[in-house]
This record gives C-alpha cells, structure tokens and sequence, in this order.
C-alpha cells in the first residue's frame, strides 16, 4: 500500500464512523457505517477496503466503548471485497445499478452478520434491529427467523443506500481529482 | 465513553500488550463455556481484573449503560417470549431456558464489556504506540489506529459546517422519514468530496516527515517486557486452548 493509498485508508474510517453518526443524528433506520470501507473499495481496492473496514470496527469500539461489535468485523471483509468486485464490474457508473448491487451486498451481509448476531448474541444485539427482532419475535416468529428478517430488512435498506451515496460521490469527483485514482478508470 | 485512567497498578505498569491479552483471553473464554454459572465466573474474573488496576468503580458505569438496554432485550426475547417450561414470576409466565439463555448472553456480554474497558483505562495510548513501535509493528498500521482518531473530531467539526451552509441555503433536516433520507446526500457528499481533496497534501506531509521511509523505527521510550509480562500472556494462552480444548472435547460447561 503507498503512502497515498494509507490517506485514503485513513479517511475512508473516518467516513465510517462521523457518516454512521450523521445518520444516527437525523433518526434514520440506517447505520451508513460502511460507506468508507465501499469508497476505499472502489478508489484503491480490496485489501485497503478490508483494513479500512477492520480498523473502523476496531475504532468504533474504542470510541464508544462498546466491544461486543468486534466479531461483527467479518461483515466488514465481506463487504469491502464485495464493493471491490462490484466496482471491477461497473456497478457504480450508474444510480440505478449502484442500488441493485447495493441490494445484492444487503442480502450477502445479512446473511453475514445474522449468524453471529444469533449465535454469539443470542439475537440481541444493539438499536433498532433487536427491536425489529422482538416484535417479530412477539408475533410468533422463532427466534432463528426473526433475527434474520429483522437483519435482511435492515442491511438491504442500508446497503442500497450506502452504494446510492458512493455512486453520487464517484459522479461529483471534478475531473482531476478523479483521475488521481486509477481504479476508477479500469 | 471512557479513555485512559492514569494509575500506578501493575496493569498501568505493565506492558501494553499485556491487558489487551487478558481482556482478548476474557473475551474468548466468555464463548468458550455456555453453562450460566460457568459465563458468570468470567464476568467474575473480568471484575477482578477491573479491580487490580484499581478501575472497576470507573468501568462499571459505562458497562452498565451499554450493557442494560442489551440486557432488557435478551429478557423479554428469551425469558418473557422464551418456550417451555414456564414458571410464574407474579403475573407473568417466564421461560426457563429462555431465561437460562439470556444468563448465558448477558453474562458474555458483562465480560466483554469489563474486560475491554478495563484494558481501556490501563492501557497509554501514547505507550501502546512505543510498543508497537518497538515491536517493529508498520508504520501504516500504527498511524491508521492513532492518527485516524485525530482526523475523527475535524471531520465531525466539518459536518456542523456542511449542516449551517445548508440549512442557510433552505435545507430541512426534520420532517418524514423521506425528508430526512433526501437530507443525506447534500450532507455527505460534500463532506466526503471536501476530505478527498485533502488527499494528496496529506499524502505529501506524510512523505517529508519520513512515512516511505524502509528501515525499522527507533521507539523513544520502549515500555519493559518483563518475564512477568511474558509469563501472563503465555498463562492466558494456555488458559484459552484449554477452554475450547475442554469445549470441543464434548465437555464443556
């Protein structure tokens, strides 16, 4: 990795962690905690992408001290590598694209994250989606389901929208900042 | 929620791989048993390590607070809409593995939450990267963890700009839920386009300050690795194998 390419690292876990609280802040159902890992992903890389996700969970326990999110950095290699294949494809060229891959990333994380949300958490984990989880669950739903409807429901809300915004960015990019990223040419 | 608490116990003196060892070993022993009583001696013996550094009345707040809303979910998840059989704690019919289930997660989560704090508060930022440093760790990997945390409060600073130059300019951050979604973009886009312009001139002051640099770094005050340090470490290892060694076996409890 160049010293550039670390610059970039650096603010793409910078991204994650003030976007997801922007977020937060306008009591959006969302977290856009990844967008900095997808836009890392799709300037520099996979392997910038997996350390800018990995050093973001890592941060973001630091800073609210809350560590039971670690085993949740796997979802983070997941989706830095699938943004990355994404971005090899094209998928951000165009909004509508960028939403369908978005779409697809919030199926492929869901079924990521609702495995160790069940299995280490028992289904309670933090926020909106354990809330989700117990209404589904108080509707009679088992426990295994309504901790996976209540992940899908929310990652493919956020994984489309997280892939929207990096698309809108990537098409903002004046022209010669852009051409400072040769991924974004190929 | 809470940093580092200068202090003068053996954990505060110790090497700082040293706690996050301990805290890692907490953490991985909290999975490896599954019997309630069993997660409830590692809540124990994160408490203890809380309190030989002489932080468990500092730690104990924040863990509380993150871990209470967690604990109120896994009760009514599993105790309150838990299966068979139920025993009637006044009105209501509580579930008894459900219960059982939420002693076990609750109890994980008790432990981790200790036990990182812990660590949090005995372990110098400012020494960790000595270490690090000493240990021959990158550069890239030791300037990712600290200076990320600096760019952190501008970055925050820069939003409460972007969200004043938009509201003057008629942007609404309240209302539907779609309002609030619209609002999004004209808040992120600039913030992450204004931080990529910065790039280059980042890239550059890192180059003269020596970030290409190849060669080992020279760490100003390396903390000690002392035996006793050596010795804690290889002790939680051996504790951690002989969990999941005892859990795998079939006889975990």
């Amino acid at each position: 990795m160049t010293l550039r390419d670390l610059v970039v690292v650096r603010l793409g876990v910078a991204v994650n962690l003030v976007v997801g609280q922007v977020a937060a802040a306008l009591l959006l159902p969302v977290y856009l905690d990844t967008i900095g890992t997808v836009l890392v992903a799709t300037l520099v890389g996979p392997r910038a992408a997996i350390v800018a996700g990995l050093t973001s969970q890592v941060l973001n326990a630091v800073l609210s001290g809350n560590f039971t999110w670690l085993p949740f950095g796997v979802v983070q290699i997941v989706i830095a590598l699938y943004a990355a294949l994404a971005a090899r494809l094209g998928a951000f060229r165009r909004l509508g694209t960028a939403v369908a891959a978005g779409f697809g990333l919030g199926i492929v994380a869901a079924s990521t994250s609702a495995p160790i949300s069940y299995y280490l958490f028992g289904g309670a984990t933090a926020g909106g989606v354990t809330a989700v989880t117990t209404v589904l669950r108080a509707l009679g739903a088992p426990l295994p389901v309504a901790v996976a409807a209540a992940s899908y429901s929310t990652d493919l809300l956020d994984k489309s929208l997280v892939f929207a915004l990096v698309a809108v960015v990537l098409r903002s990019l004046p022209r010669q900042m852009a051409v400072r990223f040769p991924m974004l040419a190929r | 929620m809470i940093g580092y608490v200068p202090g003068a116990s053996a954990l505060h003196r110790a090497h700082p791989y040293t706690p996050l060892a301990i805290a890692t070993g907490l953490l991985l022993m909290a999975f490896a048993v599954s019997a309630p009583g069993a997660v409830w001696v590692v809540v124990a013996a994160a408490a203890l390590f809380a309190a030989s550094a002489g932080v468990l009345g500092t730690v104990l707040r924040p863990a509380a607070i993150l871990a209470l809303p967690t604990w109120v979910l896994l009760t009514i998840l599993h105790g309150l809409l838990g299966g068979a059989p139920h025993v009637m704690l006044g009105p209501v019919a509580f579930s008894v593995p459900g219960g059982e289930r939420a002693l076990v997660f609750g109890g994980r989560l008790a432990a981790i939450l200790l036990a990182f704090l812990t660590a949090l508060a005995t372990v110098s930022p400012a020494r960790l990267v000595e270490a690090m440093t000493a240990r021959g760790v990158p550069f890239g990997r030791v300037y990712l963890l600290v200076s990320t945390l600096t760019v952190v409060p501008r970055l925050r600073a820069r939003v409460r700009q972007i969200v004043d130059a938009q509201q003057c300019r008629g942007l609404r951050l309240g209302g539907s839920p779609l309002a609030r979604l619209r609002a999004l973009g004209p808040l992120v886009v600039p913030l992450v386009l204004s931080a990529l312009a910065e790039v280059d001139e980042q890239a550059l002051a890192l180059d003269v300050r020596g970030g290409t640099a190849r060669g080992r770094r020279t760490a100003l005050e390396p903390p000690e690795d002392s035996r006793a340090d050596r010795a804690v470490r290889l002790a939680v290892l051996v504790a951690v194998v002989a969990a999941y060694a005892w859990k795998f076996l079939g006889a975990g409890g």
